[in-house]
């Protein structure tokens, strides 16, 4: 038994890559050679999962109240917008595609090809993130939250789904600058687990908007 | 043999070289800025004995209050805020954070052949908000605004218009900010489960304690966020005139019920699954056999959190559900016995089966065994709706669930403090003053629970402050009083052999007990890199399997898998437990404390509705988490 033919579980030791030391164009190669995703992702998809169940419990509320009330909106309430907040959120949605395409690029190795994708889903998030901003405050002024048990979880409801898109935003900033400075591992890593929370927030933001435009329908 | 002794010269320079790689900051600064699970989990034990001291003498405040009938050594509305603290506390600043957080953080990665957690900066982080957390909740006490509305804390009563002070925001914000740490605790058990298992420990090789954990950790993840949204709302209906619980504008007071119980009861079993985990190790330890029916075993503990979703409403019979939701929900609280029993079952028969030795660890087990069944029986008559009716909010509930929370939860607890004390300290405890405190606690505890059943089907109703005299309770409740201080000093007699013990007791060997699980393996207490050879696992009873443990020590002399390159340890597949790949590990980080710092900030603005001071605290954290994230792996 020598260190350079041991077989662990089915490899040589020689074979497993360490993969966290890498960096440059050593990260596609230790990338390949690794078995599964990384303790991140999994990290992310707990959080992904824990949250999922907050905003199961927010819509959950959203349509308990719903089926409590006679009327809903209630009398005087006015009805939520169903256009433009669907456009939005199908815009949004476009930018779940272009951060598969960030981590398949720094999978490569092409570190151009990662900004780029990076910085184009940045900027139609960033779009979203306004226009909603802008959207939830001119209602504010027309419709103040604490009228009725519906303008309670209306509120509430979109509120924490922006929280989540202006995150988001965050990370993508913070990889942006990561990436600025070359490619390793970590940042792979990380760009990974992030693409897999816009997944998350663009299915939140569909759910979510077909929540809220729901009332209008009746 | 444990590899604790090195085979060979080479081996012992191997092991130095760990050592000095693993090896935390010294002194004071050390603790702060460690990410050692071990550390943490110590960090752990010794905040959430002071909690548990906290809420000890709040049960022993009302105890005495209600020894005889019309007493008034304390005042009504003192009463309210004793038993909700004592509820909180012992419920999220006790159970929760000694079973997860001291229990799991220390021996998780030890039973499954890690080095740390996968996430150790996150593992600090947790410590730090729990403690903020915990500091947070009592500073309401000393500010005399504690809550009072109870540990499920029902609206209206605890809205703005009936508890018009800071008590119940207190409550909020305590439960959302320790409810942080029991999350983050939770996604990185799974995760470390997950990823970070010694090679060729496949899923079902895992040990039966592992599974509990995962078992809890999946609970919490997926039950806290329902309590954190119900909080969420009664913060915003107290402070920012929110109406989600105002029945008069359209809002709903059953809707925090609801929430409450879709939460609670998960929790239940989050706070008892871990103590079946650590039932599963001391049995197989002291009968010297495998545990019985190990797969329907390990099911089971996931089974009965997964069925604990659905059984919520059977806290809400009195309200005027529907009968046909009472009815559902009844069967389903029926289906738990199925995995429960299965469980007893086990414990019985590897007890049986194999020669038990009743030290005092397997008789905590034993007493665990005997007060789980009495609480599970009284749990069994709830689920007949009409006698749930009748005995709603009297002291036969309180004697239920204290079978089951005491009993079952923290008579595990008390035996798995003396089953590791050993593995922790290098020292041995005192074997007849720790069989003696058994019999102590066991009789206190049935002496104070047990006459409770009878006071609450003679009537009396919980959360009084007093009682008249002549109802027929005073006997009752004096020997309650009674046992309840009997069990007060069983518990320090535990925590006194275990102080005396740690100074003038034996040191102890590596493996003490011949247990089965890979912490006895190593050194007692471990080395801060805990196995100085990634360990070779083809069993779940990794300790008995000689061969494997005999290969160890011949690869820590030829230096395979010792990854002393760097501060490394190995990642694998989730389900065979293949190597995928090996990782650099974090090391001495001051940003968790740091984050955990502002956030404890972030939550006292709240309190104050100094939303503004808030926001400027929240952008520390960005801060925090900017400088956490700054330093990466290949820059170490």
């Amino acid at each position: 038994m020598s260190s350079g033919d041991y077989i662990a579980t089915g490899r040589p030791l020689s074979e497993i890559p360490r993969t966290t030391a890498a960096t440059g164009s050593d990260v596609p190669r230790v990338l390949a050679r690794r078995t599964g995703p990384p303790a991140a992702w999994w990290g992310m998809l707990m959080l992904v999962a824990s949250e999922s169940v907050l905003f199961g419990a927010f819509i959950g509320t959203f349509f308990y109240l719903r089926f409590n009330d006679p009327q809903w909106p209630p009398a005087g309430d006015p009805h939520p917008k169903i256009l433009l907040p669907v456009i939005w959120a199908l815009v949004l949605a476009t930018t779940s595609p272009l951060m598969q395409l960030a981590w398949r690029a720094a999978r490569r190795g092409s570190l151009m090809a990662v900004r780029s994708f990076i910085v184009v889903a940045l900027a139609i998030q960033t779009a979203y993130f306004g226009w909603e901003v802008h959207d939830y405050h001119d209602e504010l002024s027309a419709m103040p939250i604490g009228r009725d048990a519906y303008t309670s979880i209306h509120y509430v409801l979109l509120g924490a789904d922006h929280a989540h898109v202006f995150a988001g935003l965050l990370f993508d900033l913070w990889l942006l600058w990561k990436f600025s400075r070359g490619i390793t591992t970590y940042r792979a890593n990380a760009l990974q687990a992030i693409t897999w929370y816009w997944h998350f927030v663009v299915i939140l933001t569909l759910v979510v908007t077909a929540a809220i435009t729901s009332a209008a329908v009746g | 043999m444990a590899i604790a002794t090195p085979p060979t010269p080479a081996a012992a320079e191997r092991m130095e070289l760990l050592g000095a790689m693993w090896e935390g900051r010294p002194g004071i600064l050390g603790w702060f800025t460690t990410t050692d699970h071990k550390r943490i989990g110590l960090l752990y034990f010794w905040t959430t004995l002071v909690l548990f001291g906290a809420g000890g003498v709040e049960a022993l405040l009302m105890r005495t209050q209600l020894a005889r009938p019309d007493q008034h050594i304390v005042s009504p509305s003192t009463y309210d805020e004793l038993f909700t603290l004592h509820g909180v506390t012992m419920i999220f600043f006790f159970i929760i954070p000694m079973t997860t957080g001291a229990f799991g953080n220390y021996l998780l990665p030890l039973m499954i052949g890690a080095r740390d957690m996968a996430f150790p900066r996150m593992n600090a982080l947790t410590y730090w908000i729990f403690l903020g957390s915990g500091i947070f909740l009592y500073i309401s006490l000393a500010l005399g605004m504690a809550p009072n509305a109870g540990w499920f804390d029902y609206v209206p009563l605890a809205s703005r218009a009936y508890d018009p002070g800071r008590n119940i925001d207190f409550y909020c914000l305590a439960i959302i900010f320790n409810g942080l740490s029991s999350t983050l605790t939770a996604a990185q058990f799974i995760v470390t489960m997950f990823k970070s298992r010694a090679p060729g420990m496949s899923f079902n090789r895992m040990p039966l304690f592992c599974f509990a954990f995962l078992a809890a950790s999946a609970g919490l993840l997926f039950a806290l966020p329902l309590l954190t949204a119900d909080t969420i709302f009664l913060f915003l209906d107290r402070n920012v005139g929110t109406h989600f619980f105002d029945v008069a504008h359209g809002g709903s007071a059953f809707l925090w019920q609801h929430l409450f119980w879709m939460f609670g009861h998960p929790e239940v079993y989050i706070l008892i699954v871990p103590a079946f985990g650590i039932a599963t190790e001391i049995i197989p330890a002291f009968t010297q056999r495998r545990v019985a029916a190990f797969p329907l075993v390990a099911i089971a503990e996931l089974l009965v959190v997964f069925i604990g979703f659905g059984v919520w409403a059977h806290h809400m019979y009195a309200t005027g559900l529907a009968t046909i939701t009472a009815v559902f929900f009844g069967a389903a609280t029926a289906m738990v016995i199925i995995p429960s029993t299965i469980q007893v079952f086990a414990w019985c028969m590897t007890m049986i089966l194999g020669t038990a030795r009743f030290r005092t660890p397997l008789l905590f087990i034993a007493g665990f065994i005997f007060m789980f069944v009495m609480g599970g029986l009284t749990g069994i008559m709830f689920v007949a709706i009409p006698f749930d009716q009748t005995v709603t909010d009297t002291y036969f509930v309180i004697a239920h669930f204290h079978y089951i929370i005491f009993g079952a939860a923290v008579f595990p607890i008390f035996g798995g403090m003396y089953y590791w004390f050993p593995k922790v300290t290098g020292k041995m405890y005192f074997e007849r003053p720790g069989q003696i405190s058994f019999w102590v606690i066991f009789v206190g505890t049935n002496l104070l629970f047990f006459p409770m059943h009878i006071v609450g089907l003679l009537g009396m109703p919980r959360r009084n402050y007093t009682y008249p005299a002549g109802m027929g309770w005073e006997p009752y409740n004096m020997a309650e009083t009674i046992g309840g201080f009997i069990t007060a000093a069983g518990i320090l007699m535990l925590f006194g052999n275990l102080v005396w013990s740690f100074f003038k007791g034996e040191d102890a060997p590596p493996d003490p007990w011949h247990g089965a699980t890979l912490e006895w393996t190593t050194s007692s207490p471990p080395p801060p890199y805990n196995y100085a050879v990634i360990p070779k696992v083809s069993s779940a009873y990794a300790n008995w399997d000689d061969e494997d443990r005999a290969e160890d020590r011949e690869k820590l002399a030829r230096g395979i898998l010792v990854l002393q390159e760097g501060h490394e340890q190995v990642a694998i597949t989730p389900v065979d437990g293949t190597i995928a790949e090996i990782v650099e590990m974090p090391h001495n980080s001051p940003w968790p404390v740091l984050l955990a710092l502002s956030l404890f900030f972030v939550f006292g603005a709240l309190v104050l509705q100094r939303f503004g001071v808030a926001g400027i605290f929240g952008i520390c954290c960005l801060g925090a988490l900017l400088g956490w994230h700054s330093k990466e792996p290949q820059e170490q």
